[in-house]
């Protein structure tokens, strides 16, 4: 494969990674939460998505919204169980209770979905073109697609407006924000709501690719790490600039140096970044400082 | 309690688990992988318990520890004692490279480290064929200590349950010790307060890195142990069940209490072994048992009993009492 | 005597097993700035925080507290500020990360309300360092400056009752007397404040009456006048200037 066809392929990756993220960049910026069950909401936003399909004939756009508010639910369930940890901006706590969040949303898949795998076949993914040599299908611009309008539409809602402003009192101080009369819990909830539906409808678009397994997740999780991190905490347009950066990295690295490694490197990376910049990611320090 | 009687009773607490599986119809595999897993739990607990940190990289050292006798004893035919070695100098040395990298690092950003660090890992043994891949090392021989004449070797899960036992035993007594010596003095002071720590002269750095090289041989003997009781080794042990047991095991029955890890592994392992509702409930009551152990009863059974117990001691509350709105 | 517009009834308030505050009675008329004085760790800042049933660590709080005869006691602290009860906390706490002017435009009455906050222009006259420092952010302003805000932040809110906690902590003896005199003048345009205050010398000068804390027990309240020759009062912080 050349070249453009890879950077072609990274452009759709890239678009695909933006979108899993988002619902953790506005978890961790606005609420500073963390959610470690991430990659298994994706996983069951995709069985949700093949079954409202392939099991009630739904169509697919239809089936994209059962999907997303399948994921609202799942959100709303684990900020409930969290709602004292938020609180006490427990980080350590949060992240170990997602792990077993997302331990038991892969037991619930095996047992509601079962163990075999599944293919989502979209209407868009009939659909390809050829563009300078690389085929991509209808179903990849609507990944790009939306991934564009989701954060447009984000951007403008976080950067400006009272409803970016409310997030931002929330994420400095959410005992202060309560002063000024803003009911923080439904902040906390609605934030947790908001992520379950974005990772739901980037399953919904992106797991069509790729077959559909209980197992899958893990490597969406990883992806999102590196996208908030790279793309610094809580910023949406960060956001944006890290998983199209990551997405063609991952498909430059995977095309002509080793595509099972391709994700290990972009982690790599992580780490690195992690280590000499601990403070990139120094969650609320001032409060952290008990 | 005197502390004769007090090792008296442990003594007898002791010999009633080692004869436990016979009499219970020769359960040696369950009592054997329980006294493994809490083995490497024991590993994470001083880490979460007398550090404060939350690792998410036991399960690394774990299967460094496995690792390092399935592929020793099938490529190079090495026995037990030389693999025991080798899995101990894999953990530790993982852990101290991983110790230095995380050294500044503390509470969410460490955990996120190790996590990344288990990732890598695990993407790493599925795909390097040196440590075959994903399809793991397969026949792995039984357990031989033997000395000389001295015939020290398990052939089934019977015979390996008196050295998980005393691989436990071993544990036991090293955690107890490490938490009356003074580096577990020390590791409390950096855990409950880092600047008096400093101020006190204490280097904290130092005490985390020994820390947490510590804690790793115990989760790498463990895995040695496993590897054998398994006869096979894969990318499985990176799994988040692994690393989901270990931390429900260590916050299930309470913190900083010699015999909570155990009794947690035993919950959890004995529920899979003897009352179990298949692969997907039981990940689904595992999960859901972390999640209550800290969400919603921090501080584990030990808390919730002695909240219990105590408070018909507090004086009753006036009418009308209710919590702050939380918060 | 007219209906108090901030009345709290067996106000209560609990860490663990210890009783940190415990009120029978206690109210404050509407126009009244009454003042809270009292030893640190006496229970100031704890009784305003269970007024609203605030806190940063996590009390029991029981008891009622009725603002304009409707009881409040079991609202969540943002539905109190939303009904009119707004607390500036210890520390002029403002969002640091935001500029002066969001921080004043993120506060406002809510509509449903009926009531009318301070609009900016009125803070801003109240307040007119704000103006000049519109858009700095919040952390970098002087302490002062800082409790300007918190406290223009909490006019912005329409407030019905305002609970002050500790508005001179930190600030030059100058500010301290511009605060004081900006709160009094608050008063007069009616507007009903409960004031906590280190500074007794400085707050007895412009409260109508004092109540006197110790251990989370009422001590001593009455006039200010009259509780200027309190002994109580006169022992524990008038001392040295009788003398």
């Amino acid at each position: 494969m050349n070249l453009v066809q890879q950077l072609i392929n990274g452009m759709v990756l890239g678009h695909a990674y933006a979108l899993i993220a988002i619902g953790w960049t506005v978890l961790l910026g606005v609420a500073r939460l963390v959610n470690f069950g991430h990659g298994q909401i994706y996983m069951l936003a995709a069985f949700v998505t093949w079954w409202a399909v392939a099991g009630l004939g739904l169509p697919y756009p239809a089936a994209i919204l059962v999907a997303m508010l399948a994921g609202v639910l799942i959100g709303l369930i684990m900020q409930a169980a969290m709602l004292r940890l938020t609180f006490a901006q427990d980080l350590v706590s949060i992240m170990i209770v997602t792990l077993g969040f997302g331990h038991m949303m892969r037991g619930i898949a095996g047992l509601v979905f079962g163990g075999h795998p599944q293919v989502l076949e979209t209407p868009l993914s009939w659909i390809d073109f050829e563009i300078a040599g690389a085929w991509v299908t209808a179903q990849d611009l609507a990944i790009i697609l939306v991934a564009i309008l989701f954060f447009a539409l984000l951007h403008f809602v976080l950067e400006r407006g009272a409803l970016g402003r409310t997030a931002r009192m929330v994420a400095e101080d959410p005992k202060l924000a309560q002063l000024a009369g803003i009911d923080v819990r439904r902040v906390y909830f609605a934030v947790f709501a908001f992520e379950g539906a974005a990772v739901a409808l980037a399953a919904s678009l992106v797991a069509p690719r790729t077959p559909i397994l209980t197992s899958i997740g893990f490597e969406e999780v990883i992806v999102t790490f590196v996208v908030v991190v790279l793309g610094g905490i809580g910023s949406v347009a960060g956001s944006y600039v890290a998983g199209l950066g990551l997405g063609i990295f991952t498909a430059l690295f995977g095309g002509f140096v080793s595509p099972a490694y391709a994700t290990t490197a972009a982690f790599g990376v992580l780490i690195v970044v992690l280590v000499l910049r601990p403070s990139g990611l120094a969650l609320g320090a001032g409060r952290g400082a008990r | 309690m005197s502390s004769a009687l007090r090792m008296a009773a442990f003594a007898a607490a002791g010999v009633i688990v080692f004869l436990l599986p016979g009499w219970v119809g020769g359960v040696y595999g369950a009592f054997a992988v329980i006294a493994i897993m809490a083995t490497a739990a024991y590993g994470l607990d001083i880490v979460v318990s007398d550090l404060g940190e939350v690792s998410l990289a036991h399960t690394v050292f774990f299967a460094a520890g496995a690792y390092a006798t399935g592929l020793l004893a099938t490529r190079l035919g090495a026995g037990s004692w030389v693999t025991l070695g080798a899995a101990l100098a894999a953990g530790t040395i993982i852990a101290l490279a991983l110790g230095l990298v995380t050294l500044k690092l503390r509470e969410f950003v460490f955990s996120l480290v190790t996590y990344a660090a288990t990732v890598v890992a695990a993407a790493v043994a599925h795909n390097w064929d040196l440590l075959g891949g994903s399809d793991g090392v397969s026949g792995i021989p039984t357990l031989d200590l033997s000395i000389g004449s001295l015939q020290l070797a398990a052939t089934n899960d019977a015979g390996l349950w008196p050295y998980a036992f005393i691989l436990l035993l071993i544990t036991l007594y090293a955690v107890r010790q490490f938490r009356r010596s003074r580096l577990g003095a020390m590791a409390m002071m950096v855990h409950l307060n880092p600047r008096l720590a400093t101020m006190s002269g204490i280097d904290v750095r130092k005490v985390r890195l020994g820390v947490f090289v510590l804690s790793s041989t115990f989760s790498a003997a463990a895995g040695w142990l496993y590897a054998y009781q398994r006869a096979y080794i894969g990318p499985d042990l990176f799994e988040t069940y692994f690393l989901v047991l270990m931390l429900t095991a260590v916050v299930l029955v309470g913190r900083r209490r010699l015999l909570a890890p155990l009794i947690g592994t035993a919950l959890i392992v004995g529920q899979e072994r003897f009352l179990s509702f298949g692969g997907e409930v039981n990940a689904i009551i595992l999960g859901g048992a972390l999640v209550v152990a800290l969400a919603i009863l921090p501080g584990g059974f030990d808390a919730l009993l002695r909240r219990l117990v105590a408070r018909p001691a507090v004086q009753a509350p006036a009418p009308e009492t209710r919590p702050v709105p939380q918060p | 005597m007219t209906r108090p517009v901030l009345e709290a009834r067996d106000l209560r308030v609990a860490y663990g097993g210890n009783v940190a505050l415990d009120i029978p009675h206690l109210a404050i008329a509407p126009g009244e700035l009454v003042g809270v004085v009292g030893a640190n760790g006496a229970g100031k800042s704890t009784l305003v925080n269970a007024l609203l049933g605030w806190s940063r660590g996590a009390p029991r709080v029981s008891g009622s507290v009725r603002l304009d005869g409707e009881e409040i006691g079991g609202l969540p602290p943002h539905s109190r500020v939303r009904q009119g009860l707004t607390l500036v906390p210890e520390g002029g706490a403002v969002f640091m990360r935001l500029t002066v002017a969001d921080n004043i435009a993120a506060a406002s009455a809510p509509a449903s309300s009926g009531r009318r906050g301070h609009d900016e222009e009125e803070v801003y006259a109240l307040f007119p360092r704000l103006r000049e420092r519109l858009h700095h952010a919040a952390s970098a302003l002087s302490g002062g400056e800082r409790q300007m805000l918190a406290i223009a932040r909490a006019l912005r809110l329409g407030p019905r009752v305002l609970l002050l906690d500790e508005p001179s902590i930190g600030l030059a003896p100058r500010l301290v007397a511009d605060v004081l005199r900006t709160v009094r003048g608050l008063v007069d345009e009616n507007l009903s404040v409960l004031l906590v205050e280190q500074n007794v010398r400085a707050a007895i000068e412009v409260v109508d009456r004092l109540i006197l804390l110790e251990r989370g027990h009422i001590l001593a309240q009455g006039p200010a006048a009259a509780m200027r020759d309190d002994p109580r009062i006169l022992a524990a912080y008038l001392g040295e200037a009788v003398a």
